[in-house]
């Protein structure tokens, strides 16, 4: 099982928070490390799929689990 | 006799054309006979491509919501600071709803069309100012870094400015502001809604700071 190095609470926050908060996590990683967001904005998908590309992080997991919408991305 | 057009170009110029009426005259102001007859074709043609003239209206206003503006870019290519967040993505909106002035006259036509559906629709379009406002004015206070205030009712103020920026620009062509580019005046209008905020940039925190003196 995937152990994060950090994890980001970005429930209840709608576009563009969860980007945000995706940023600000990432950016206290080093390379290889793992950021673990958990989102309930069904857009999030979209939102950090295209995070992921645009800034050459590596989306490892993408699932919906209830109402919630799990990542692991690891940095770039 | 109309040309004989695909399924898929018909249902497109029947949206694009249907747009255009309800921007007009709003959701009551128009009948299906009308938008029809500016097609030069029979409603039951319509009525192939649309079950009724609500799910016609629907499925325009689903037209331009996927069209949603984007604000992954801007927010990855920012500071990731309250107020270059805010200044770029009000700038991506501005930019987006301006190109399509019909889209301003629906969400006008909206407001007294009666239907709350539409009106949320149209509401939920400014979800990512809302949103964003309010908590960051929630963190900004938790961290000393504002004088307390009411984030709902900023966020409120934030929406008020920047719709009526638009209105002034697109739909009223207002000639007192025919001097600035809407751009322009909406970043002048960003930068009065920090300064009425208490804003002065990230790491200040000028509400401890007068607590001292």
């Amino acid at each position: 099982m995937l152990t994060a190095d950090l994890e980001v609470d970005a429930r209840g926050l709608n576009c563009p928070l969860p980007i945000l908060r995706a940023k600000k996590g990432i950016n206290t990683l080093n390379s290889g490390q793992v950021l673990k967001i958990v989102a309930t904005d069904p857009g999030s998908v979209k939102d950090l799929e295209a995070f992921c590309k645009q800034t050459g992080n590596e989306m490892l997991e993408s699932s919906q689990q209830g109402g919630e919408y799990h990542f692991n991305i690891r940095k770039g | 006799m109309a040309k004989r057009l695909k399924a898929s170009e018909r249902r497109a110029t029947i949206l694009a054309v249907a747009k255009v009426l309800f921007s007009d005259k709003g959701y009551h102001g128009v009948s299906v006979d009308e938008i029809a007859g500016r097609l030069s074709v029979s409603p039951a043609i319509l009525y192939r491509h649309f079950a009724s003239k609500e799910a016609l209206y629907e499925a325009v206003l689903n037209e331009i919501a996927c069209k949603r503006e984007s604000y992954v870019e801007v927010v990855v290519g920012s500071d990731g600071s309250f107020d270059d967040v805010l200044r770029k993505i009000t700038r991506i909106y501005v930019d987006s709803v301006s190109s399509d002035p019909d889209y301003l006259r629906m969400e006008l036509h909206s407001a007294l069309d009666g239907s709350d559906a539409t009106r949320q629709f149209f509401e939920n379009r400014w979800r990512p100012f809302t949103d964003f406002i309010e908590f960051s004015l929630g963190d900004l206070m938790a961290r000393e870094a504002i004088a307390p205030l009411k984030p709902p009712v900023a966020a409120l103020a934030f929406q008020g400015i920047i719709r009526e920026a638009l209105y002034a620009k697109c739909i009223f062509r207002t000639s007192r502001y025919s001097d600035v580019t809407l751009p322009v005046l909406c970043d002048q209008l960003v930068e009065l809604f920090l300064k009425a905020v208490g804003y002065a940039g990230e790491g200040q925190n000028p509400a401890r700071d007068r607590q001292k003196d």
